[in-house]
């Protein structure tokens, strides 16, 4: 396996609080890789600092093996680096097909017309979003907006995705439905990075996890191991179990 | 949109939206060409006060359109009165101090525009909301500066600014035509000058809206870092935006140097242009072409009418009407059609999901 994604040493300073300190991680091809944590671990500022929305204070990232730490998002992007955000945020005046076609038809550097339409017809399919491709992004529920984050994500035909808690608020039956849409595009080749609270989904999902807390790497592993782990069980004083069960 | 639907037959070459808009402005474009004739035969001596009404119309209706242009990129700019005088200075200063062709100015006055709205713009986009307004606004005064202090006065001409040569001279034949038609004949030549940048700025509007350009534009404007995680460079299509709607303001201006005669600072790098051209797309619409060109008409009609129903004052009842318009159209004529076009097509409500499976909504607003 190679690794698509690397952290070398990332920090990340606002003011005086050090939100990520010297944390290192690889990800390799084909992995899919957890991030868990308490709230204000960094886990959403990692994802920041990796997909370019926010300029590291130390450190370097690594995408297909190149430094990308100065590129810009839409850069990263073009390299292959995909992006569904926690706080949905659909491009509210455009419909669900115009929100996904932005992404088929800059995702990457030169895409044609009629690729871009197929792609978006994909991801909107994939994602089960194909019947609600007229309506205006504004007027859609959580859950399809969730939705609408994953197929515009998946339109810029990523090698590798970074989720952001795409699963919080779900019903049980929709997260499953999303599990195994992660557990396709996996199969698929997508390399997947995803940040998770809800823990069975970590359980049957993460080939590795890195747990964070204070913008540490606090251990790193199997769900198992991470699990089994004492650090990571009195980090959670219990948030862990009592969601897992 | 709807062509490549899924089971639709793939569209071969241009969307049908484009070659419709496209259509629709060669029928626009047909109706000022045939315009001032048409005015002459209906009103005779009267069609060279609604001649110059619509020269005014046409030269708002450029400001607004290619405001309108930055605006979908969502970014407020105050410089357009800068590259409508930096287009008058470039016929001005040519014409002065060279021998070049009377024509030529109106080209390079575009290519000053542009070269101009490259350094600002590579400067200030990436100023994020009122302080890329501020930046342009001062711009507009650093440029006007320049003209009137920094260039030797023997070259532009300092306050009291530059007198340029007339584009059309038409000549009194004495017996054949009466007075009047003299001063027809020089409003209808500029006026198929400015119909024809117009129609140029339509163009690349529709361009533009039938493009992947109006999904990298809305992208930008909604939200910037979301646009540039999805793949979209913001600098680069706010640059574009900026660069093109220049070029046809400084056109613009060049063609308004020569018709009114002279360029001078106070005049060329006028507030009153930068606000009638954020103003005019407001009241019309924002982010549409037709909302703009519509809503030029409109005002520049209501303005007259006020003018001389009012004389004076007139300025405080246009000014109350468009603070009414802006208060009770916050998305302008345009958003006022739509609204009604909705109405009759389905009854009010939003869609629901269950019904929103058929091409509901399907209608293109783009143009």
């Amino acid at each position: 396996m190679s690794t698509v994604l690397e952290a070398r040493d990332l920090a990340k300073n606002f003011g005086g609080l050090a939100a990520v300190t010297s944390l290192s991680f690889r990800v390799e091809a084909g992995e899919i890789f957890a991030i868990i944590g308490p709230n204000g671990a960094g886990k959403t500022t990692t994802l920041d600092l990796l997909s370019g929305m926010l300029a590291p204070t130390a450190g370097t990232v690594h995408l297909a093996g190149r430094d990308v730490t100065r590129l810009p998002p839409y850069a990263r992007c073009h390299l292959g680096l995909g992006r569904a955000f926690q706080v949905v945020q659909p491009f509210p005046e455009m419909t669900v097909e115009e929100n996904v076609l932005v992404g088929a038809q800059f995702g990457e550097r030169s895409v044609s017309g009629a690729e871009a339409r197929r792609r978006a017809d994909e991801a909107l399919e994939r994602t089960g979003m194909d019947r609600l491709r007229d309506v205006p992004a504004e007027d859609l529920n959580l859950l399809q907006e969730k939705r609408l984050e994953i197929a515009r994500a998946l339109a810029t035909n990523p090698e590798v995705l970074l989720l952001d808690e795409v699963m919080a608020g779900l019903r049980p039956a929709e997260a499953r439905e999303a599990v195994t849409l992660v557990k396709q595009l996996n199969a698929e080749g997508v390399t997947v990075v995803f940040i998770e609270h809800v823990m069975p989904v970590v359980r049957d999902l993460a080939h590795r996890v890195l747990v964070m807390d204070y913008g540490r790497e606090l251990a790193m592993g199997t769900y198992a191991e991470v699990t089994a782990d004492e650090r990571v069980v009195r980090a959670y004083l219990g948030e862990a179990d009592g969601e897992a069960t | 949109m709807n062509a490549a639907r899924k089971g639709a037959v793939p569209a071969r070459g241009a969307p049908a939206g484009l070659v419709r808009d496209l259509v629709l402005t060669g029928v626009f474009g047909l109706a000022l060409f045939l315009a001032p004739t048409l005015l002459r035969d209906w009103f005779g001596q009267a069609s060279v006060s609604y001649l110059s009404l619509g020269l005014r119309a046409l030269a708002v209706a450029l400001l607004a359109l290619t405001w309108d242009m930055v605006a979908r990129t969502g970014q407020l700019s105050l410089a357009h009165g800068a590259f409508y005088g930096a287009g008058a200075y470039t016929a001005a200063i040519l014409l002065k101090n060279t021998g070049s062709p009377l024509w030529l100015g109106i080209p390079l006055a575009a290519v000053v525009g542009a070269v101009l709205a490259l350094g600002l713009g590579a400067v200030t986009l990436r100023l994020f909301g009122i302080y890329f307004a501020i930046a342009t606004l001062a711009f507009t005064e650093v440029l006007k500066a320049v003209v009137q202090e920094a260039l030797p006065q023997a070259v532009a001409g300092g306050a009291a600014g530059i007198n340029v040569p007339a584009l059309f001279r038409p000549t009194f034949v004495p017996g054949e035509m009466e007075r009047w038609e003299i001063a027809f004949l020089r409003n209808q030549s500029y006026f198929y000058v400015y119909a024809g940048i117009l129609l140029l700025a339509i163009v690349v509007s529709v361009l533009i809206q039938r493009s992947r350009l109006r999904s990298a534009f809305t992208a930008i404007r909604t939200n910037e870092w979301v646009a540039s995680v999805v793949g979209v460079n913001p600098a680069r299509y706010k640059l574009l935006a900026f660069v093109l709607s220049s070029a046809l303001v400084g056109m613009l201006g060049a063609v308004e140097a020569h018709r009114l005669g002279s360029a001078v600072p106070e005049g060329a790098f006028a507030v009153h242009v930068t606000v009638l051209a954020l103003v005019t797309p407001i009241f019309g619409g924002l982010y549409t072409t037709v909302g703009p060109i519509l809503a030029a008409g409109v005002l520049a009609t209501i303005e007259e009418t006020f003018k001389r129903s009012l004389s004076d004052g007139y300025m405080i009842a246009y000014g109350l009407v468009l603070v009414l318009a802006i208060l009770f159209m916050p998305r302008g004529l345009m958003g006022l059609f739509r609204g009604l076009t909705r109405r009759m097509k389905r009854g009010p409500g939003p869609p629901s999901e269950a019904s929103a499976s058929p091409a509901a909504g399907g209608e293109e607003t783009g143009a």
